[in-house]
């Protein structure tokens, strides 16, 4: 029998007769993943205006979300409506903006912004489709009655949620 | 695609609370990763279905977590407030730094079963 098994192993078959089946186990848990893409800079195309928009010499921020599975999560987007940092200001600021898709990994979701819920400056997207998904948000802030911004640091803050449903 | 080079995620997406050692505190354990360099704190909340605030325990609310670490949570609920709880959530707190830029808060919420 020793000598069997010698002979066998020399011939590369024990390993063979010993040989399993392994089972290969995986699990694809549901996430979102908020990612910032590009970081949004404002143009000041007159005194009185800053805007993202590149027309006016500004680059609208964009934020990407990644969903490994469908309708499991939602996109909420918010574009500011205040300074996180400014000189002071003793006028009102009249903000405007609007949140879209500007890229997507699946044709599928070219119909996210017709479904786009819109509030003050909230805009929600439902997740739909799996993949990743890029979303542009345009601000413009306007001082008081074409008063011009008074010279300074300007910085505001892009809201990006992801949330379960 | 640029892969997960400046990422916030939280998982899992549907926690379940289990009983802790404590009589009448339930918790669930979260994990977070965070890829995002300009973000190195993130506060964690715990609401209801109106996005009212419900009150729980955990180590930090605020805690410091480096450029690509990643991070268990635990997070204590009463039994009691077990009916109200929904969302739990993770937000990324900024620091002011910059000009003329806008950054990106990121907020990653899960549903509690």
């Amino acid at each position: 029998m020793k000598k069997l098994f010698i002979l066998l192993s020399t011939l590369g078959l024990a390993a063979s007769i010993n040989a399993e089946e392994m089972e290969v186990v995986g699990n694809v848990a549901s996430k979102c993943v908020v990612i910032p893409d590009t970081a949004g800079i404002y143009g000041n195309p007159t005194a009185d205006v800053l805007s993202t928009d590149p027309s006016d010499g500004g680059v609208d921020p964009v934020v990407r979300f990644d969903v490994i599975q469908a309708s499991m999560y939602k996109a909420k987007i918010s574009y500011p409506i205040e300074f996180s940092e400014s000189p002071t200001l003793n006028d009102i600021v009249n903000w405007t903006g609007s949140v879209g898709t500007s890229q997507v990994s699946d044709t599928s979701m070219s119909g996210y912004d017709a479904a786009k819920i819109e509030f003050d400056n909230v805009t929600e997207f439902s997740l739909t489709v799996a993949g990743s998904t890029w979303f542009k948000t345009e601000s413009q802030a306007d001082y008081g009655y074409g008063k011009a911004f008074p010279g300074g640091v300007y910085r505001a803050v892009v809201s990006a949620e992801c949330i379960a449903i | 695609m640029s892969g997960e080079a400046s990422a916030h995620s939280f998982v899992p997406t549907y926690p379940e609370l289990k009983p802790s050692y404590v009589e009448g505190i339930l918790y669930t354990t979260m994990n977070l990763f965070n890829a995002r360099k300009d973000v190195e704190y993130y506060e964690f909340g715990v609401f209801n279905a109106e996005w009212e605030k419900v009150p729980f325990a955990m180590q930090n609310k605020i805690m410091r977590v480096k450029h690509l670490e990643k991070k268990k949570i635990d997070i204590y609920i009463r039994e009691k407030d077990k009916q109200e709880v929904v969302y739990i959530c993770s937000k990324s707190k900024l620091i002011i730094a910059g000009a003329s830029k806008t950054s990106v808060s990121s907020r990653v919420c899960s549903k509690v079963k």
